[in-house]
């Protein structure tokens, strides 16, 4: 990795720096951070990895939505009627999508994590098949869900 | 906590700090999660269209009641310690990371009081809010 001119305000010393580039141990010391997204060659485990958090962030927002909707049951017909016709739009349903891709892939990668806490599927084929099966379970899940409530006639655009 | 007494079992160091707690509530919270997510998915298919007369009839089942706090409770329990993991990677200024980790906490809180407390509400079949809430 070459050396790039420090940004802004950092400093050499590893003691002061807030660039981030260091970062102190709970015992004290003070160490380099590992090299960020940018350096590594893509992979499907590492794309698994950073799908995992972003979902899981976007999720967070979902339990805000969650606790809206019964918020607006709590408040009766007239402000569920409110909140129905923000999240029945196409903008709202294709933010319920969302939420359901994300969900569908958190889980998946979730008991992918679990299966690798047990000490299984670690080796480098096995890792693969698991990040690359949770992104299919997730998007296959997630599409049959909603082609399900639209064929069924619970959600109409 | 002292720093210079190591412990060990089996000829392994014990943590000197928080040890493997996160570690083990992560993991507790996800099992947990499994199931309840895929019902949660379930019960999303069946509200679906459902309207608000079919939401409430939704409610009047306890089983379903409970089945959602406990969900919305172990999901805030996870999300709080998932979004802790995020800030702690990213936010070396202690007082930044400090603040948005209390920030953060107070959001879980906010919303697992007001999700109990209108979950209890639908369950029980009270009118709607205000409903004598300072109307």
């Amino acid at each position: 990795m070459s050396t790039s001119p420090l940004p802004g305000d950092a400093s050499n010393d590893p003691a002061d720096d807030q660039s981030g580039r260091f970062v102190r141990q709970p015992n004290g010391r003070v160490r380099p951070l590992s090299p960020h997204l940018q350096v590594w060659r893509w992979h499907v485990t590492m794309l698994g990895s950073i799908l995992h958090r972003i979902t899981g962030g976007a999720l967070a927002g979902g339990a805000v939505l969650i606790v809206l909707w019964l918020l607006a049951l709590a408040f009766g017909p007239d402000a569920y009627a409110t909140f129905t016709g923000w999240m029945g739009s196409p903008v709202g349903l294709l933010i319920w999508f969302g939420l359901t891709l994300c969900l569908a892939y958190h889980l998946a990668a979730g008991v992918r994590h679990l299966i690798w806490d047990m000490g299984e599927g670690l080796t480098p084929k096995s890792a693969n098949a698991l990040a690359t099966g949770s992104i299919v379970f997730g998007v296959v899940v997630s599409v049959a869900f909603w082609a399900g409530l639209f064929m069924t006639g619970r959600v109409v655009l | 906590m002292s720093h210079g007494t190591k412990s060990y079992i089996k000829g392994v160091k014990v943590s000197e700090r928080h040890g493997a707690g996160e570690w083990v509530q992560e993991r507790l919270s996800s099992l947990i999660l499994v199931p309840l997510t895929l019902w949660g998915l379930w019960s999303g298919w069946t509200l679906s269209g459902a309207g608000y007369d079919g939401a409430l009839a939704w409610f009047g089942s306890p089983l379903n009641a409970i089945l959602l706090a406990v969900t919305l409770l172990v999901s805030l329990w996870h999300m709080n310690m998932g979004l802790k993991v995020i800030v702690d990677d990213y936010i070396h200024r202690p007082a930044s990371r400090n603040t948005l980790l209390g920030l953060i906490g107070l959001l879980c809180v906010i919303l697992a009081a007001a999700g109990v407390f209108f979950i209890v509400r639908l369950a029980l079949g009270s009118a709607p809010l205000p409903a004598g809430f300072g109307a």
